[in-house]
Formats: structure tokens, sequence, C-alpha cells
């Protein structure tokens, strides 16, 4: 066998270690000293009822059309303060998402108190916001004759009950909605950045 | 030509396109939740839960395993040898199968570590994918060191990096240890970009460096511009990731280099284009009469207008605007798909016949490659000007519903151009059938002339 770059095995070594050293410098270091990002004084780590309910959040997909991330942009003011470093201490898996087919949700527990609007919209977005296209999670919910003692009824508007039966919350829907409700941005201190 | 080479060829093809029609099938699904989003209400079928089995399973049901076939293939054909370590080829292709088929059940089950683009699946699943590219890339590096001519042919430069790059990328994007808050976010910067670019662009781009010369009978233009790209490619490309989160936490210097570089990858990607367009000047005539290459020229065409879209894309003014829109969903298949799955198209059809003596059918060829090209062509267009329209609102301080409002018809556009989409992965499937499993038609065996005369 022939020496040098003609040599199949020198390919891959070459390559290996040019590539090994740029995923260190450009992915390993900087996730890293990221990694231990001093969290935005006044964040506190999830309740375990939120903690669950992000849980829900991951698995349902909802970082899909749902951005967890306020740029410094004109635009994006609507939707909260701008991100600073600090406010993902705590977020992991982190859920800035890239896409935002629905609005951001950085400070939705702030801008959207009502635990009964956010049910009646996990029931069917249309209820509240017609032109919605968010799909509906029935499966957060349970669907009864009647309800019992200690059941919580999804008060939902006519035409989207379904018919001689209530809408009650289970574990997964308070939890996720326990979670929407964390999720308001700590105020920057007056020291400014907080980073 | 050694009737296992054969074999492992169409086996790999075969799973890669059962992969392709579930997957699509599922973006298809997908494409029409945007216009109806109360329809085919269940959890097993719910947008966030499919969606990650559309984009996991095209990247690395569909688009790995074909690559990975034609790669091998190539290796063999360019070195002059059969495919060696043959069952660790056959052990890779199973790891690959098992990989998407375990990942696409667990996604459903909503099992995922959140949007993390590309590397959503559980991590057990991950190191199936893994063992997957170490035993085929171990069968794809010892035929090219078996190989009789003193130089390894620039495809398997390409190739043989992909591997070696994709292998240490999944290693590094499997670890937890520096991936807390926003330091996941750095991680996922680099990987979601370099899954597509130190993979799939050096699988792709090494199969068209042997594919494109063989069908047109003439040697590559210029093997330094090939060798120029390949180092680039391979030092820009890894800088680039964070131009995904441009505006976010992410330190800003970081996201500056990421834009800078986007503009640098100019200079791999123009090399590139350069090199397979100045080798087919003034072959005009025989792309019109092959059913492979035209393929392979859409392939290369999406190549340039999507990566040089990619660099522009990056540039903040415009980032403000396009960001978070639909604009990059069409920049992903304008990748992905319009110079990926054409290439992977292109050299399974200039291939395979080869390997396996049958031709596909010509008029289904036709209809493949004219529902995929006008398929993809009006996709990307569509979400170009929904993505677009979506920004704008957003900038005009309209409300957030409005955004919605104004793409809402394009949504519709890009089910239609969907729908045309999988349907020609359907006529593909057939022509695959045809080329591997189904009745003898022609017998075009390898190097003869009629297989020549048939192939272009």
């Amino acid at each position: 066998m022939s020496r040098g770059m003609n040599n199949a095995w020198a390919i891959v070594a070459v390559s290996a270690l040019v590539y090994g050293a740029l995923a260190v410098v450009m992915g390993v270091i900087p996730g890293w000293a990221l990694s231990g990002t001093t969290p935005t004084r006044g964040l506190r780590p999830l309740l375990p009822a939120a903690e669950r309910g992000r849980d829900i959040y991951v698995s349902e997909g909802c970082a899909y059309c749902h951005s967890q991330n306020v740029r410094p942009l004109k635009q994006d003011l609507v939707f909260g303060r701008p991100s600073v470093a600090g406010d993902y201490a705590y977020a992991t898996p982190e859920l800035l998402s890239d896409h935002r087919n629905g609005p951001d949700l950085s400070n939705i527990g702030a801008r959207q108190p009502s635990a009964i609007w956010q049910y009646i919209h996990l029931w069917n977005p249309r209820a509240v916001v017609h032109d919605s296209i968010m799909p509906q999670y029935p499966w957060l919910f349970s669907v009864k004759k009647t309800p019992v003692r200690g059941d919580e009824v999804v008060p939902l508007p006519a035409g989207f009950a379904p018919p001689n039966e209530v809408v009650v919350t289970t574990e997964d829907s308070r939890d996720l909605v326990a979670y929407l409700e964390s999720l308001k941005q700590v105020p920057l201190g007056a020291s400014g950045r907080n980073r | 030509m050694e009737a296992e080479d054969v074999a492992v060829y169409s086996g790999y093809t075969i799973s890669a396109t059962f992969w392709l029609l579930l997957t699509t099938a599922v973006g298809l699904l997908l494409s029409f939740k945007f216009p109806y989003p109360d329809w085919a209400t269940s959890p097993l079928l719910s947008f966030g839960r499919l969606r990650a089995i559309h984009t996991n399973g095209t990247f690395y049901g569909w688009a790995t395993i074909a690559l990975v076939g034609s790669a091998l293939f190539v290796a063999a054909r360019s070195s002059g040898v059969a495919i060696a370590a043959k069952r660790s080829a056959w052990i890779g292709l199973v790891c690959f199968n098992a990989a998407a088929l375990f990942g696409t059940i667990t996604l459903d089950l909503g099992l995922n570590y959140g949007d993390q683009e590309y590397r959503e699946w559980l991590w057990p699943v991950r190191l199936i994918f893994v063992a997957g590219l170490v035993f085929s890339g171990l069968s794809l590096v010892r035929t090219v060191a078996a190989r009789e001519e003193r130089e390894i042919y620039i495809s398997n430069w390409y190739t043989i990096g992909g591997f070696v790059f994709t292998i240490i990328l999944s290693l590094v994007a499997l670890f937890p240890w520096y991936q807390k808050g926003l330091g996941q976010v750095a991680v996922q910067a680099f990987f979601m970009h370099n899954a597509v670019g130190m993979w799939f662009t050096f699988l792709a781009l090494g199969v068209t460096y042997y594919a494109l010369p063989k069908l047109l009978n003439r040697p590559i233009y210029s093997y330094s511009l090939g060798i120029l790209g390949f180092w680039t490619n391979l030092i820009f490309y890894p800088i680039i990731g964070a131009h995904h989160f441009e505006f976010s936490p992410l330190p800003w210097w970081f996201q500056t280099l990421a834009i800078v570089f986007s503009v640098g990858m100019l200079v791999p990607v123009c090399a590139g284009t350069a090199n397979f367009a100045l080798t087919m000047r003034g072959h005009g005539e025989r792309i019109r009469r092959s059913y492979a290459l035209p393929f392979i020229v859409v392939g290369i065409a999406y190549y340039f207008l999507g990566s040089t879209q990619g660099t522009v894309e990056a540039f903040r003014s415009l980032q403000a605007i396009w960001h978070f829109t639909n604009f990059t969903i069409g920049h992903s298949h304008a990748t992905m798909y319009g110079f990926i799955t054409f290439i992977a198209w292109g050299a399974i059809y200039a291939l395979l016949p080869r390997a396996t003596g049958k031709e596909p059918a010509a008029l289904a060829t036709g209809l493949h490659f004219w529902f995929a090209t006008i398929g993809v062509t009006f996709y990307v267009l569509s979400l170009a000007v929904g993505g677009t329209l979506q920004g704008i609102t957003w900038a005009s301080g309209d409300p957030f519903i409005a955004s919605v409002d104004a793409v809402a018809p394009y949504w519709v556009g890009r089910a239609v151009a969907g729908s045309m989409m999988f349907l020609a992965h359907v006529i593909f499937a057939y022509n695959v059938w045809r080329m591997t499993l189904g009745p003898n038609t022609q017998r075009a065996g390898w190097g003869t002339a009629r297989s020549a005369a048939l192939s272009q």
C-alpha cells in the first residue's frame, strides 16, 4: 500500500484529528463554558408539579411551534423583556426553539395568568382563538357523564363541549398548566445585564 | 461483478426506499394538519410527535441508508475491487434499520429529549445508529484500502471523511456533561448544522464526484477544486452552527463568527458547483437523453441555491425577519430534498441498474423526476413567500394571529407540493422494485456497451 494521503487510513486519521479539534473548540468548550451560567437573580428552579408539566411540554413537542427566546428586537418585546443567559440556568433540556408557528412562551405565565383559559385552549384552541392552528390535546383531559367530588370541570363555550358530558382536568393537564403559569420572566436588577 | 456486492447495494436501496415512503407519508400528514388542525387528533398522530419522526426518519432512515449504499458501491467500483468486509456492511444496515425503527416507535410514544433537532432519539437508539456508522464505515475504508490504484479517488475522500466526522459528531452530541441550559443550546447549534453539512453534504458530493463523470463518460473537470472543497468545507462548516441562534443569549461574538464563516461557505459551494458545471459543459444533449443525469443536475442546482440561501439567511438584517418563520422549513427542504435527495436518486438511477442489470421504467422515471422537481420547487417557493410574510407581520407589530392568517394560503400550497413529492416517491419505489427484485428485463451488466447506451 502506498503512503501519505494515498492511504485510506491516513484520511481517517487526519479527518479525525482536524474535525475532533474543531468539535472540541466549537462544541464541547462552548457547551461546557455556558453550562455553568449563573442563574438570573431571583430565578427559582421549578416546583415538582411544574417540573412534571415541563416533561409533558417536552414529550408533546410543544417547542416545535413555541419558542422561549425573546430577542432584543422591537417585534419580540410583545412577548417580554429580551432573554438573558441566566434565564436558562435550570432549563435542561433547553427549549429555546427556532420555530414560532405559535407565540413565544418565555413569559406566558404573566401574559396569560388564567388557568381556566389555558385548560379551554388545550382542550380545543379554536374555542378561544378562532384562527388558531394549534392541535387539540383531549388526551390531557377526562370526559365524564357527571363530575365527582374534587373534579375540576373545564367551562367550555357552547359548541366545544362533548354533548351531555363534561370535561374535567387530569394530573397531566394540571401539571402542564402549572408549568405554563410558572413561565414568568424575573425582572432584571438595577445593576443591568444580570448575566 | 460479485453477486453479493449487488445484494448489498440492493439491500441498502430497498431499506432506504421503505423509510422514504413511511416518513414522507408522515410529512404529508403533517402538512395537512396546518389547514386542518382538527384532523387526526390522537396522541400517536399528533403534530408534536410526528414532526420528529419525519425529520429523523428522512435523515437517518432514507438519506443515510440510500447514500451509504451508493458510497459503498462507489468505493468498490472506483477502487476496482469488491466491497470489503461485507458482513460489516450488512451489520451496518441492520443497525441503521433498527435505529430508525426503534427511533420511530419511541418518538411516537412521546419519548424524546426536547426539540434537539435531529437528535431527538433516545440515547440507546442513537448508539445503535453510531454502531451502524462504525460497521458500514469500516467496510467502506477497508474497500478503499484494498484498492489496486495508487491514488484514492476523490469520491472516497468525501465519503470516508463523512463517516469519520459523523461518528465524532454523534458522540460529542451524546455526552450530557457539557449540555446544561444554555450550554446545551451551544452544543445543539453545533450539532444540528454539522449533522447536515458534515454527513449528507460529504456523502452526496462524494457520490456525485463518481456518478457525474461516469454518466458523462469524461473525467471530472478539476481534481484540485474537489480537494479545495473538501478542506474548506471541513474547516468552515463546524464554525457556522450558531447562526441558528442569532439574537439569542449565546455570546454575540460567537454568533458573529458563525455569520462570517457562513459567508466563507461560498468557497466550497462555488468550488463544488463550478467543478460539476464545468464537467457538464457542452454535454446538454447527453443530459437531456439520460434519466439519471437530470436528477444530478437538479441536485447540483439546489446545492448551489440552497447553500447560498443559507449564507444570505445568516445576515443579521435578514435573520431578524426570517428567524422563527417557515422560511427555514423551505430552506431545509431546498437542501435536504432538492440537493441531498435528488443526488441520492441520481446516484441510484446511475449505478444500481449497472449493478443489477435491471433498468427502471422510462416513463415512471420521467414522472418521478417531474413530480419531484416541480413539487420541491413549489414547496420551497411557497414557504419562502409565506415565511417572509410571517416575519413582516411580526415586524409591523400586528397581533400574532395575523402572521398565522398571512401564511395560511401558503401552507395549503405546501400541502399540494408535498402531495406531488409523495407521488414521486411512490413511483420511485416502483422503479426500485424494477431495478432490484423485479423481473429480468435487460441484461445490462457493468461496463457493457448496452448498459452505457441504456443508462445515459
